[in-house]
């Protein structure tokens, strides 16, 4: 800091603007507030409707019945499975299509550059990719989930942008030590873009842990992934618990319902925080102007 | 694009003329190979569709490839242009995403200016880390605890009004009413926080010493932002306009899905869910697919022109 500017104390529209700040917060928060303490309230009380933040009757049973539950283990299991092989696949392919694209000097480089860009305006539109990926009988295998997603354009541009950024010097010196350039790329490159590549992995992760519609389109019901089986228990047509005593059905439904809500949601609520530093810089290097 | 750019570095920097092409691809052969397997997959998987939009022109018949039979010219294009189903949708898709642009336009713009005036540093970036939680949030979850919240029998949201004002009960997400604000509203909860990004940094980037001379020139706190902030990120805005009028037509299709219920279909059918119905559910390809591209065609015109209004205006453009 150079010269601090003289104190000043709080005006009117200061607090002002930070009531408002603090309100936005809230409204971010009380959501989830609301379903942690439904999660954890007694049947009673919920129906009662005397819940509201915090919960009332604490008790773990719905957290104990969805753990008890096959169908939401399985899903669970599943989309933990395509995050983590979707979003490796997809940081395989993009660093090194990124890293050849970032080499200006490549003959049909302008071509491929211009491909890119094109189809970020215009796209195949949901029935001619879904017969695609059914002619090529990837529908009913985890390798529709897999594979289509694996390649982002707005990705693809952070990673060229920033791989431009890296100073040719260093590669220069490496290639004098007598690297390839997959060596260059796995040993030097890569090593020097964390940043991106934790942007990128974060946008990758969260749209396969967050997919429903692609699960439900070309998986069938063992393969489903845990937001299709959140989805399906919003809509009513997955059924879960035990079915003791009718009246409480609904009740009951509700806590397992934001207990689904909870766990679904809490790994990437954890997630994003410890990334952010990483994806503030990535959004704003790489994005709008290209 | 940064394409203009890219030509006159390659010609600066191409260490090959002509003659020496394979001393080129002697020395670059491997950046070539790292190259070709992703090229190939994202010819497959995103031009591969893209040719298959000729499907609107080709009648489809199973098991017989994804690009149809026998051609049939615009058939399909005269039949969806006489069904009252597309045009509601075609309305609906309209009025949902101006409402929505109207609304959701502005909001990060005001959410950012007013958060570069909170004076500490540290609530500033809480408040921020905060806002763009919610966009890490699956559409599913948001509609669920949405559902949770509007619930007429036990949701907070409609105690607090019976508390409040004594009213009763409101089935929120299954009146037609409401579908609208519902999706706006939700939009702006989503992603509010995350836009903003683009505007704060925006804002940082505005030249120090504009505000010290508006200082001396006397300018209170509101003036600043008018006369100083709003024209300095002038640029960053209308180039979010132009993205955000292109993709007029895509609306979150996966948050209509979910809230589409029979009884509000009337306003919440719109172009990207008629698609759907019509080509997934009653496996009508070619139809679908000719209404789909007729809204990305749609699309493309509106980038291109709003991309042209602004370069004759502002001088701004994405391309």
């Amino acid at each position: 800091m150079f010269k601090q500017p003289k104190l000043r104390s709080l005006t009117f529209a200061d607090v002002l603007i930070n009531a408002f700040m603090f309100f936005v917060v809230l409204i971010c928060f009380v959501p989830f507030l609301y379903m942690l303490a439904l999660s954890l309230s007694s049947p009673k009380a919920i129906i009662n409707n005397e819940v509201s933040l915090f919960p009332v009757g604490l008790n773990f049973e719905a957290y104990k019945q969805i753990f008890t539950y096959p169908n939401f283990f399985k899903a669970y299991g599943n989309t933990i499975f395509y995050t983590a092989g979707g979003t490796l696949i997809a940081l395989f392919m993009s660093a090194m299509f990124a890293y050849a694209m970032s080499k200006r000097f490549l003959k049909g480089h302008k071509l491929v550059m211009m491909l890119i860009v094109f189809s970020m305006f215009f796209s195949g539109g949901l029935i001619p990719t879904y017969l695609l990926i059914s002619s090529l009988h990837l529908t009913n295998t985890v390798w529709a989930m897999l594979l289509p997603f694996a390649l982002n354009q707005f990705n693809l541009i952070i990673l060229i942008n920033f791989f431009r950024a890296i100073p040719a010097e260093i590669e220069e010196a490496a290639i004098i030590d007598g690297l390839s350039y997959f060596g260059i790329l796995q040993r030097v490159i890569l090593p020097l873009s964390t940043p991106a590549l934790a942007t990128i992995g974060l946008y990758t992760a969260v749209f396969f842990w967050n997919d429903w519609f692609n699960g439900m389109i070309y998986l069938n019901t063992n393969q489903y992934p845990v937001m299709l089986f959140l989805r399906n228990i919003v809509n009513g047509t997955a059924m879960i618990g035990d079915g003791a005593g009718a009246a409480d059905k609904s009740t009951i439904a509700m806590s397992i319902k934001s207990a689904v809500i909870i766990t679904s949601t809490l790994p990437i609520i954890i997630l994003y925080p410890m990334l952010q530093r990483f994806f503030v810089a990535g959004l704003t290097v790489g994005s709008v102007k290209g | 694009m940064a394409d203009s750019t890219m030509l006159s570095h390659s010609r600066r920097e191409s260490p090959t003329p002509r003659s020496s092409g394979r001393r080129h691809f002697q020395r670059y052969w491997q950046l070539y190979i790292m190259m070709f397997l992703p090229l190939c997959h994202f010819l497959l998987f995103k031009y591969a569709p893209l040719i298959g939009n000729v499907l609107a022109y080709r009648r489809y018949r199973p098991a017989m490839g994804p690009y149809g039979t026998e051609w049939v010219g615009l058939a399909y294009f005269e039949r969806f242009m006489q069904d009252p189903a597309f045009w509601r949708a075609f309305n609906n898709t309209i009025i949902l995403s101006f409402g929505n642009i109207l609304i959701n336009f502005p909001i990060p713009i005001i959410f950012a200016l007013l958060l570069n005036e909170v004076r500490s540093k540290r609530f500033r970036k809480f408040v921020q880390t905060i806002s763009y939680m919610p966009r890490f949030i699956s559409t599913v979850v948001v509609i669920a605890i949405l559902s949770e919240l509007l619930s007429p029998s036990t949701g907070l949201f409609n105690r607090v009004l019976g508390q409040l004002f004594g009213m009763d009960p409101i089935y929120f997400t299954n009146e037609p009413q409401f579908f609208r604000p519902i999706y706006i509203l939700t939009d702006t909860w989503q992603f509010t926080g995350w836009t903003a990004i683009i505007y704060l940094a925006a804002i940082t980037g505005v030249n120090r010493e504009l505000f010290e001379a508006a200082d001396i020139d006397g300018a209170n706190r509101f003036q600043k932002i008018i006369y100083v902030t709003i024209p300095s990120i002038m640029s960053t805005i209308m180039v979010m306009l132009i993205l955000n009028v292109g993709s007029l037509l895509s609306l979150g299709f996966e948050k209509v899905l979910l809230l589409y219920t029979p009884s509000n279909a009337m306003v919440s059918d719109i172009i990207d869910t008629l698609v759907y119905r019509t080509g997934l559910a009653n496996q009508n390809y070619s139809y679908a697919t000719a209404i789909g591209l007729f809204s990305g065609v749609v699309g493309i015109i509106l980038v291109s022109t709003t991309n042209w209004l602004s370069k004759k205006m502002s001088g701004e453009s994405i391309y």
